[in-house]
Order: C-alpha cells, then structure tokens, then sequence
C-alpha cells in the first residue's frame, strides 16, 4: 500500500490520511523517517484488533504466494520503484482502506483480498473528496 | 485457480479462504486508541473529528 506516497493530494481533497502497522512505535517511527512522512499519523497495532475491527482478513498460502498472484504484486509496483518494507508481526495478515466521512459513514472500502490488492490511488482520492464534499 | 502443491505454513496462513468484511459505519472503529511514533496515546475517532479520514491498514511498512 504506496498512498503515503500522495500524501498532499489527500490533504489538499480536505482529508486527513493516516497508516496503521503492526509493529511498534519504533517501527512507526523508521517508517516515517524513511519516507518523510513528518506531520502524518503513523499508528501501531500489534493486537491487530483495529485490522479485524476493519474487516481485514488473513491470507491463505495461495492468496500470498500464487505464482500469478505475485506477479500481479510485482506488476502493480514495477512503475512506482517500490521495495516492499520488511513485514512485522502476523506476516499473513493483509490490510486495506477506508474512507471515513466526518460523521462516522464508511464512505468508500477496500480491504485486501489478497498481497496484490491494492486499491488505485486515483479511486481512493475520488472517494476522499467526495466524502469532503459531503461533509 | 489452479491450488499449489501444499508447502508448509510456518506463518498462519489461514487455512481456508476468507471474506473481508469492512464496516457500514467506523462506531466501533471510533473507540479504538492506538499508539503513535512517540508512543502517545491516539483515539481513532479523532482521525475523523474534523473532516474525513483516509485510514491505511499496511501490511508492511514500506
């Protein structure tokens, strides 16, 4: 999931991004050195009760290592220059999106359905400012 | 598609396939409180107190 990438596109659709990880605060912490991500809200969740509490699911064996499954992965990163990040706590736990409007509505969903789910940025920033917009 | 041969799981991998099931509305999603980069106590609801929130469940930092 490469949306920390745009980070000012988000901001500038009136709405506020933010990641959660397994790992620890220090982990967080790395994660936001590394991508100069100062400012954004990096969040740690080594319960994963907030990725069950989301709707994520955990991967089966195919559904992470399926030949064609990873080649879909490697395909959806190969324009980016993406080095997948070193995995930290359950390593087939897969996460997701949600676009959540300022009254509580999930105003847009996506959780993975499998390691190379990863939803368009383009479709995530629509749903952002239309939950703007929405208020 | 087609399965693989079985390979050992070292990893919990689940067993069979399962659904994701996101939310219709983030209530409970809203009295989660995780910590930060500093260790400071965040509530989730305060992510989206002010204007929609864009939450990203990573499954790796990278």
């Amino acid at each position: 999931m490469q949306l920390h990438r745009h980070r000012d596109e988000f901001e500038e659709a009136g709405a506020r991004l933010a990641a959660i990880g397994q790992g620890t605060p220090r982990h967080a912490e790395h994660f936001i050195e590394e991508h100069g991500l100062d400012g954004m809200q990096v969040l740690v969740d080594p319960s994963r009760k907030t990725y069950e509490a989301a709707g994520a699911k955990i991967a089966t064996v195919d559904e992470m290592w399926h030949p064609r499954i990873v080649a879909r992965a490697a395909k959806a990163t190969a324009g980016e220059r993406i080095v997948q990040g070193r995995t930290k706590g359950h390593a087939a736990q897969l996460g997701g999106v949600l676009v959540v409007a300022r009254d509580g509505r999930i105003a847009w969903a996506r959780m993975a359905d499998d390691v190379s789910d990863n939803p368009p940025t383009e479709e995530v920033l629509k749903a952002a400012r239309g939950a703007a917009d929405t208020g | 598609m087609p399965k693989l041969p079985r390979i050992p799981n070292p990893i919990g991998a689940a067993a069979t396939r399962q659904t994701t099931n996101p939310p219709e509305r983030a209530d409970e999603l809203a009295d989660f409180v995780l910590q930060d980069h500093r260790g400071e106590d965040v509530r989730l609801g305060e992510l989206w107190s002010d204007g929609p929130a864009v939450l990203v469940w990573l499954r790796h930092y990278g």
